[in-house]
């Protein structure tokens, strides 16, 4: 600072006076002008530099013309006037956030004044080549003021100078990590939102600059460098399908996928190394890498058109994260949801997973290694029973637990899209003649007789159970048939403790007491037992007793019979009237009836349930539609009407969006509960973990809302008519449809095999063609020999018939010079002579 | 993904008027179909292709980018021509202006791009002036003529060739004539060191390794 003073005691007139600011900033403007000593004009940057912080408005104002051309002209020449050149000009432009809106506009006005033209941010580019540390750092630090205050300008310029890529991805492998580091910073706002740019980084090939940083950086153990790397790789491929192509193309995705230590090339059936599926996750900074990449795995696992060998080994990566590694939840989460939703091309049900589980008590250093399992049984142990089967969380429901269930929900809602899928895993819990079925686990849940107190757990399966059973019926009429015969066995409900189907001894879920006057029946049908669970929960809701907490329970699980019920008896009369045997009706009036004022969202529920019935009663049985009329009108067709329009207000139900599943439960402060001092957990051992809830999933919410309206319509309609609503008759157009499509398809089918046979005859015949074309060639050429051998013959012949009559002259002048002739020459002859 | 193999890597770009084909000739060399009527270019397209060079016994990745035709695009896509190893010049064989412009292409190219590049001249859409009689009639004349296209590739020192992206006819030949023309140079050790970005060894090994740099000539 001392040159500071020197230079204002040089300034200060002659008569001593101090001058003020902008007098000195005037001077020292002139200073800037080329005509001046080189060191003089650096001593007025330096000057300015000081004077800019405070004040910036006049520095602007008179010398930023001055300072550009001095940038231009001097900073290659003398690297210490490029440092302050470039420093005083960052702290013009810089915006402060935080700063008042006067002093922003001034960054912004400067910044504008830097990039009238194109010179100031091509001559940025070329100080990035050049080889002092200061003017490399400052000129990046300038051109990232720039971008954050007009990216779009800046990225015009860098697309049209001549050797800005260049020299930007050079500088990704600059020996000092200051300047690579923030090149990465500068390349990360440089192609946001700028396909082109993108282009052309990938062109010069920042991809393999950036992977080998990472690589030398020790990979996701590195560290935030390592995390603006790959957000930089995120940034150059999320919207930008050329660079995708480019990317898939090349071979880096096999280092992405080691990065987490996943055999790239590991084959179907063989698991997943132990080193993939445990690993060390105490650095924070590895959870963020990790993150990124498993982002990056999903938007490789998404193609459109049939998978090929990276989407599978993408998709699979993420399956295995998310089911059987001990990755932290949210990371699981993230994977979970990123499988792809055409998930059913893949085979789940084949694929073999390990999982494991924290030991108890070891802080999450020692691991059990579970039975092989399909992914299927896994991921559907997961939504029932939670991570590690809840010996972690043990009876709180945390947040980050219920999103990872939530993912792994969604991941099974897009496997059983395919109707023989859903309809395969319903058959499989329908015991066949002479055998019973397997009590599947997640029948067992689904089947769990609720009993109070309630367990936590137990309900929270029951529940997912419900929600799991509601999407194998949603959409499939055959799936809801088959369902139908469902009887599970005594021993499903008995709770008799894990069957062979568990592969985990369950020891957070204590199977409920047996219920004696079940077992005493003959067995009952899924859909009696539901419905009596469904009664037996509203017994126990009813009582005054109950403490708030566990009456939130009970709600929940009304809740998850009442909407698996509503979806399954969806166009299903049949359902329907077995429903109704089971005396459905009087267990549904009795909540609808009430004047619960605090709570919309039971009786809502029942009034749609009772109108999914009436609408779809159209089978002859003992209640009919006209039974149930009368007393639709005594509850009152407008406050039925008004209830289930009521549902919609409810917050619970409005707030289930499609990616938002899991709400926060309300103000429930359970003291911390560490049934074991848990792993990943103790890790951030916080006394306050957030807990979640859940009451509807999305695909519930959207089947109600395209569907309330028929139901609202349809309880106004007399019994005898057949059909009420416009949705009704949609719903049979539909299925008409479906049906032309069917015969279609089996048609198409025919045709196809009818094609294929015809085409092997037309072959047949092409072969049988060239056949009789080489036949006749044959012919004609054996033909014309012939020809050739008799014309041949005729000619020997008159040569013979020649020499026999020569030979005869030849005899008889023999005999009449008397020479001995012979006679039965003669003979021969006259023989010969016969012949002929 | 086993067997993701290549020994070289080479970046090839596709310059030329718009409305030539290129974008047409790029889908064709990748996919094996035509293209029948693709929007305008915007900026560049990537697409890459693994060919075999026999003689040579190597497996080649071409990395190819596609660049816009349109004017208001012609900087940006210069931005392209300094990295890569070969470019295709394309023109249409029935537009004469289109031919006209390859010499404001080629001076780009030669302005901007490695003075090592590889250039092939390729006239394109020689299927519709076909002589085929049963075809229907030529819907366009053709208005370059073979000889003159091939007199003046020769005189600037550029390979040349007709092709069909429509057709697929001398597509891929276009690309391998290319190909082996720069592995020549590789092999005569023009491409020394890192100076061309364009062409990168590859351990043919492992597909996990990264592209290394090339190390000091072939083999």
């Amino acid at each position: 600072m001392e040159f500071l003073s020197q230079i204002n005691i040089a300034l200060r007139g002659p008569t001593g006076q101090p001058q003020s600011a902008s007098d000195t900033i005037a001077r020292l403007a002139d200073r800037l002008s080329p005509s001046t000593l080189l060191a003089d004009r650096r001593a007025a940057v330096l000057a300015l530099k000081g004077l800019s912080r405070d004040c910036k408005a006049e520095v602007g104002q008179l010398t930023l013309p001055g300072l550009l051309d001095v940038l231009q002209n001097d900073a290659e020449v003398d690297a210490d006037i490029g440092k302050a050149v470039l420093e005083t000009l960052i702290v013009l432009c810089e915006v402060d956030e935080n700063a008042p809106a006067a002093a922003r506009e001034l960054g912004y006005k400067h910044t504008d004044v830097v990039l009238a033209d194109d010179k100031i941010a091509h001559k940025l580019f070329a100080l990035m080549a050049d080889h002092s540390f200061y003017l490399r750092y400052s000129a990046l630090q300038f051109l990232s003021v720039l971008l954050q205050n007009r990216r779009q300008v800046v990225q015009n310029y860098f697309l049209k100078a001549p050797v800005g890529v260049t020299s930007l991805i050079a500088l990704l492998e600059d020996k000092r990590e200051i300047i690579r580091n923030e090149a990465i910073f500068t390349i990360q706002s440089l192609i946001s939102q700028s396909p082109e740019i993108q282009k052309i980084m990938a062109f010069e090939g920042a991809f393999e600059k950036l992977f080998n940083m990472i690589v030398g950086e020790q990979g996701l153990e590195g560290g935030v460098v390592v995390q603006d790397a790959l957000t930089c790789i995120d940034g150059l491929l999320r919207f930008n399908q050329s660079n995708q192509s480019y990317f898939r193309g090349s071979s880096l995705p096999p280092v992405l996928l080691s990065l987490v230590g996943f055999p790239p090339n590991l084959p179907f059936n063989t698991p997943a190394p132990q080193q993939f599926a445990l690993q060390l996750w105490d650095v924070p900074q590895k959870r963020a890498n990790v993150s990124l990449v498993v982002g990056l795995i999903g938007l490789l696992g998404r193609q459109a058109g049939p998978p090929d060998g990276l989407s599978i080994a993408c998709t699979r990566c993420l399956t295995e994260f998310g089911l059987a590694s001990n990755a932290p939840t949210n990371i699981k989460t993230q994977a979970l949801r990123l499988v792809p939703a055409n998930v059913s091309a893949l085979p789940l049900a084949e694929m073999v997973v390990t999982p494991y589980v924290p030991v108890p008590d070891t802080n999450g250093e020692e691991w059990d290694r579970l039975e092989p399992a399909s992914a299927l049984d896994a991921l559907v142990e997961l939504i029932l029973h939670g991570e590690y089967n809840n010996i972690i969380d043990g009876e709180r429901r945390t947040k980050d637990g219920m999103e990872l269930r939530g993912a792994a929900l969604g991941i099974f809602q897009n496997f059983v899209q395919k109707e023989e899928i859903s309809e395969a895993i319903v058959q499989a819990m329908v015991s066949q003649p002479g055998s019973q079925a397997p009590v599947t686990p997640l029948l067992y849940a689904l089947t769990t007789v609720p009993v109070s107190p309630l367990n936590i757990p137990s309900v929270t399966s029951t529940h997912f159970a419900t929600l799991l059973f509601a999407h194998l019926l949603r959409a499939s009429p055959r799936a809801k048939l088959t369902a139908r015969s469902i009887v599970p066995q005594a021993s499903a409900q008995g709770g008799g403790g894990g069957g062979g189907a568990f592969f985990v001894p369950a020891d957070g879920d204590a199977p409920p007491p047996a219920d004696d006057e079940a077992e005493a029946d003959e067995p009952q049908t899924l859909l009696q037992i539901l419905s009596e669970h469904l009664s037996l929960a509203f017994l126990t809701r009813a009582r005054t007793d109950l403490p708030d907490k566990e009456a939130r329970e009970w709600d929940r699980l009304c809740v998850g019979y009442l909407c698996l019920l509503i979806q399954w008896l969806w166009e299903d009369p049949a359902a329907v009237r077995e429903f109704l045997e089971a005396g459905a009706l009087g267990v549904l009036v009795e909540p609808i009836n009430q004047t619960a004022e605090e709570d919309a969202m039971i009786p809502g529920l029942c009034a749609f349930l009772l109108g999914v019935i009436y609408e779809f009663n159209r089978e002859p049985g003992e209640v009919t539609r006209s039974t149930i009329h009368p007393i639709l009108t005594r509850l009152g067709i407008d406050v039925l009407s008004g209830r289930i329009v009521h549902l919609r207000d409810d917050e619970r139900f409005r707030a289930v969006g499609p990616d938002n599943f899991v709400a926060a439960s309300p103000s429930t402060h359970v003291p911390p509960h560490h049934p074991h001092q848990g792993p990943p957990a103790a890790g951030q051992t916080k006394a306050e973990v957030e807990e979640g809830e859940i009451w509807f999933d999305w695909a519930f919410v959207d089947f109600w809302k395209s569907n309330y309206y028929t139901i609202q319509k349809g309880i106004t309609v007399d019994p005898n008519s057949l059909s009420s609503a416009a949705g009704q008759e949609s719903a049979i157009l539909i299925a008409s449809l479906r049906d032309v499509i069917r015969g279609q398809a089996a048609e198409i089918e025919k045709l196809q095999t009818q094609l294929k046979a015809l085409t092997n005859a037309s072959s047949e015949t092409e072969a049988l063609r060239a056949q009789v074309a080489s036949l006749a060639e044959q012919l004609q050429s054996s033909d014309q020999k012939k020809r050739e051998v008799e014309k041949e013959q005729e000619d020997l012949l008159v040569l013979l018939d020649e020499l026999n009559s020569k030979r005869r002259r030849d005899k008889e002048r023999m005999r009449q010079a008397n020479m001995d002739v012979s006679e039965d020459e003669d003979d021969d002859d006259d023989e010969d002579d016969d012949e002929e | 993904m086993a067997g993701v193999a290549w020994h070289y890597v080479l970046k090839f770009i596709i310059t030329g008027d718009a409305a030539v084909g290129k974008s047409s000739l790029l889908i064709r060399l990748t996919d094996q179909r035509f293209l029948a009527n693709p929007d305008p270019t915007l900026g560049v397209e990537f697409g890459s292709k693994l060919i075999t060079i026999p003689e040579e016994n190597k497996v080649v990745k071409l990395q190819c980018w596609d660049t816009a035709g349109t004017e208001s695009f012609r900087s940006i896509t210069r931005s392209y021509y300094r990295g890569a190893a070969g470019c295709l010049l394309v023109y249409d064989v029935t537009s004469r202006q289109s031919f006209v412009n390859v010499r404001s292409w080629l001076q780009d190219v030669r302005e901007h791009a490695d003075p090592h590049l590889t250039c092939i001249l390729v006239g394109n859409k020689i299927d519709l002036c076909t002589d085929d009689p049963n075809a229907p009639a030529p819907k366009r004349k053709r208005e370059v003529t073979t000889e003159e296209g091939e007199l003046w590739a020769q005189e600037e020192g550029l390979l040349f060739l007709e092709a069909s992206a429509k057709s697929g006819e001398n597509v891929e030949a276009a690309f391998e004539r290319a190909t082996r023309d720069i592995l020549e140079k590789v092999r005569r050790g023009v491409f020394d060191d890192d100076r061309s970005p364009g062409v990168k060894l590859s351990k043919p090994s492992s597909g996990v390794a990264l592209d290394e740099q090339a190390k000091g000539g072939c083999c």
